[in-house]
């Protein structure tokens, strides 16, 4: 075993996560490794150093000192309470928003529909009354009905001037 | 009454859940400043900070962690702070230390076990406040502290894999720094 990998272990040990083969292992390093058994002396005066005082106790009055300003803070709490909520309503607002202006913006509306696109959505042939015309009997009859039924609803119609 | 019982009252405004949670961990809190400051007024007025920021941040508690983790975590994050705005994360000067070594040596012929020991102590503290500030963290929590690895990993979110190798590479970091100040007689090792 060399000296890093014992090192390893030995730190894993102060912290009781050594396995029983490990453990034996590195105990017959140490046996036979002067400057390990050095380096083990060493951490453990160190982390005993460090351990101790560990259950230090606060001054005194340490609650009785706390609650009168935790008592200001209170008449603050309330506020907080409705700051939070407040700023969680904020998102959920802007999403309805954006969900609802997309759904009317994306939903076709009946009342928009060119008369070709109405007519193929009721599911009737658009070329229907076209083939009428073209099958009536005078040309200026079938040129001005053509040119009228071209004209799609929403276009204006000029009425000649006098 | 159960913590997750006084936390609810306390979240609802309960003056007196919040008391029965802060005396129950007042002492943790207060010897984790302590442990960072070595000043017991400095710890004193911290662990205030503390509990009063807990209580302020209770609405923003969901209980995804225990409330001691919680506490916990917002203890190491104020105290980190507090020792950035203080400027004691700065690098100690290796002199100064063996200067209060030298002081300390002469003390001890004079001077009871106790005040050897605290001096001891002190010496050891002042590298780690030499160490960066990560592997002083996760020093201090796992053995001045002695909270479990499990424990450091939630507090300083990290994985357990970091938590292991920072915190052997501290280790080895401080000794090396004391090493010079680490003498062994009869099999048992003190600072010289």
């Amino acid at each position: 075993m060399s000296c890093r990998k014992a090192e390893k272990w030995l730190l894993m040990s102060f912290d009781g996560r050594l396995e029983a083969r490990a453990a034996g292992l590195l105990e017959k390093h140490l046996a036979a490794c002067p400057s390990c058994r050095k380096a083990e002396a060493e951490y453990r005066s160190m982390l005993a150093l460090l351990r101790h005082g560990r259950d230090a106790e606060p001054l005194p009055r340490f609650w009785e000192r706390l609650a009168p300003r935790l008592r200001e803070e209170t008449e603050i709490v309330p506020l907080l309470f409705w700051e939070r909520w407040s700023l969680r309503a904020i998102p959920v607002f802007l999403t309805l928003v954006v969900l609802i202006g997309g759904f009317l913006f994306l939903t076709p509306q009946a009342g928009e529909l060119s008369q070709s696109a109405a007519l193929l959505f009721e599911d009737r042939d658009p070329l229907q009354e076209t083939h009428a015309l073209l099958e009536s009997g005078k040309p200026e009859t079938r040129t001005m009905a053509l040119m009228f039924a071209s004209l799609d609803e929403k276009t204006p119609l000029r009425r000649p001037t006098p | 009454m159960e913590e997750k019982q006084l936390v609810r009252l306390a979240q609802e405004g309960s003056p007196e859940a919040f008391e029965e949670l802060a005396r129950k961990f007042q002492p943790k809190v207060f010897s984790m400043a302590l442990s960072f400051t070595r000043n017991r007024e400095a710890a004193d007025d911290l662990a205030q900070e503390i509990f009063l920021k807990a209580y302020l941040a209770l609405p923003r508690f969901h209980g995804r962690s225990e409330f001691g983790t919680w506490l916990y975590r917002i203890s190491v994050n104020h105290i980190k702070d507090y020792l950035r705005k203080k400027g004691r994360a700065k690098e100690v000067s290796l002199d100064d230390v063996q200067e209060l070594s030298f002081s300390d040596k002469e003390q001890t012929e004079r001077a009871d076990e106790e005040r050897r020991t605290e001096a001891r102590r002190t010496i050891v503290q002042k590298f780690v406040e030499a160490l960066p500030e990560k592997y002083r963290v996760i020093l201090t929590l796992r053995d001045v502290q002695g909270l479990a690895y499990e424990d450091i990993s939630r507090i300083l979110k990290l994985s357990p894999g970091t938590v292991d190798s920072r915190l052997h590479r501290a280790r080895r970091m401080l000794r090396a720094k004391l090493a010079p100040h680490l003498a062994g007689e009869g099999g048992t090792y003190e600072l010289s």
